[in-house]
């Protein structure tokens, strides 16, 4: 009963905040709702397989670009762009998984890292179609979207989706069988699992949900940029899994809020959010190892 | 049941297996014994698909199962549960019986629904766990159990798709020995009773001798003896074997 309660509580405030919030900070939320959905997004890999991706903001890219190019040079409304997003994000997921979740531990880490880097450099470079470094700008989202309320409530819909779908794997035996693999591959193949497809399955679509956060990223910016597939937008989502608890379901979406409120309130104050960012998570790894959700107790898996 | 025949197995030069015959009976109880480095562990993933052998065949219950992967020769009546007893440690003693046995039902796929809302594997896993006496720990995370209780979750893991062979590779090894006399008393009665077919391996002789109604006995990757207990005991190349290491 008692998580029940916090739970609706939660949820009337992040329905209400439109109404509680002026523009600014309004804006700030949709920030950390987008991240919060990109984090849950790389922690369904993260967690579930145990596998850490460094190669996520590739999906995060491939979206923001999708929607970015139909809606510059195909007029498509911005709406109508978010099925192309996910399903770019999903594919290149497949294409990038298909050669790395055969890898273990680092080096799952160093190809996904690799990937996307090579991906980043020909968004970075063609400037004939995706624009090269200038990007691309100027876009409008329409009328409805160009309002931060309406971008707001999109943002924590899709959010809320991606959540309700990585919580229902995890309950389900698709998600036993990826932890399965995770804590023992070897029981795993022997109870009658192939490793492989599960964790491509779970790979693809972690990457086409990451590319949902780059189609909501878009009409924030209103803009698309290379630095969206930079390897400091992975390491976003991976400080925020950890900084909120990657053991826990609602743990990377609690980190994004951290991550992205402490960050604009430093970043008005001074110019040292690195420094504070990197005491932060020096403390948190010295005494809260499994996050801020590990505050909450040992169980804290929703 | 099971029928390796010729086997052979090279590593880098080093003959692991020399042309192995193994024939293990319906219904039978059957040692695989020898020395460390006889090739008894290169056996059993010859068989479990772990290793594909550069000649011979591996038949189970007359189908052609050389070099297909684990997961494929799993689902077609084999069951293995490994030397360290290995649970999947993150989740409750039930939820991992519950998974191999949707594992064996093909249903491990569905990302819809809850794992706890498939009553018939539940209730499968239960009489599994009842079988293997831990009805009373179904609901304690994996990581929690001793390793004798770990080695029956193995076990009832094994189980849970009716094999008709099951393997098991030193299903004595870290236990003391009060857990090792029940445990040789609860594979007697439970594999017995079940009407299963077993190949194991184990160190401890006096609990093969007592188990097993055949033995094969590797040796630097041959096999040197076949038999009852009572000629394996009594055989002079054997006991060569052994006394002269």
């Amino acid at each position: 009963m008692k998580t029940h309660g916090a739970l609706y509580l939660v949820a009337t405030l992040l329905l209400a905040a439109p109404w509680l919030l002026p523009d600014y900070a309004l804006e700030v939320a949709v920030q950390a709702l987008i991240l919060a959905l990109f984090a849950t997004a790389f922690n369904l890999v993260f967690a579930e397989t145990g596998l850490l991706s460094f190669g996520h903001a590739a999906f995060f890219g491939a979206g923001a670009y999708a929607s970015a190019l139909l809606m510059q040079r195909a007029s498509w409304p911005y709406l109508t762009t978010l099925p192309a997003a996910v399903l770019t994000a999903g594919l290149l997921a497949l294409i990038i998984g298909f050669f790395s979740v055969r890898t273990s531990r680092i080096y799952f880490t160093m190809l996904t890292l690799a990937f996307a880097q090579l991906v980043w450099a020909v968004v970075h470079k063609w400037y004939a179609f995706t624009g090269g470094d200038n990007g691309i700008t100027g876009l409008h989202p329409g009328a409805l979207w160009g309002d931060v309320r309406a971008l707001y409530y999109l943002a924590l819909a899709l959010f809320a989706l991606g959540f309700a779908l990585v919580r229902m794997l995890h309950h389900s035996p698709f998600g036993y069988a990826l932890r399965a693999i995770r804590d023992n591959p070897a029981r795993a193949e022997a109870v009658g699992l192939s490793p492989f497809g599960y964790l491509l399955a779970a790979f693809s679509f972690s990457g086409a949900l990451a590319g949902a956060a780059g189609f909501l990223q878009v009409a924030w910016q209103r803009s698309a940029f290379p630095d969206f597939l930079y390897w400091t937008k992975s390491a976003e989502a991976i400080i925020a899994a950890i900084l909120g608890g990657a053991q826990a379901l609602f743990g990377p979406a609690l980190g994004s809020l951290v991550f992205v409120e402490l960050g604009a309130f430093v970043q008005a104050r001074t110019e040292y959010w690195p420094l504070v960012l990197g005491l932060v998570l020096l403390a948190l790894v010295l005494f809260l190892p499994r996050g801020l959700a590990g505050l909450g107790g040992r169980r804290a898996r929703g | 049941m099971l029928a390796v025949s010729g086997v052979r197995k090279n590593f880098y030069g080093f003959t692991a297996l020399d042309g192995v015959e193994l024939h293990v009976e319906p219904g039978s109880f059957h040692a695989l014994v020898g020395p460390n480095g006889a090739g008894k562990t290169t056996l059993f993933n010859v068989i479990v698909g772990r290793y594909r052998p550069d000649a011979g065949e591996v038949r189970l219950a007359g189908k052609r199962i050389t070099g297909w992967p684990t997961h494929r020769v799993v689902r077609s009546g084999l069951g293995i549960s490994f030397q360290r007893a290995q649970a999947f440690l993150s989740m409750s003693v039930l939820d991992n019986v519950t998974l191999a046995v949707l594992a064996q039902e093909g249903l491990t796929r569905n990302g819809l629904r809850p794992l706890a809302n498939f009553p018939e594997a539940r209730s499968k896993a239960r009489e599994l766990l009842d079988w293997v006496g831990l009805e009373e720990r179904t609901h304690e995370p994996a990581e929690s159990l001793p390793l004798g209780d770990l080695k029956r979750v193995d076990i009832a893991m094994a189980l849970a798709g009716m094999p008709r062979l099951l393997l098991l590779d030193e299903p004595l090894a870290g236990l003391s020995r009060s857990e090792r006399r029940e445990m040789v008393r609860f594979i007697e009665e439970l594999l017995r009773g079940l009407g299963l077919t077993l190949l194991f391996t184990e160190h401890d002789t006096e609990a093969v001798l007592r188990l097993a109604d055949r033995i094969t006995v590797l040796h630097q990757g041959r096999v040197l003896a076949e038999g009852t207990p009572d000629e394996i005991k009594n055989d002079a190349r054997v006991i060569e074997a052994f006394l002269g290491e």
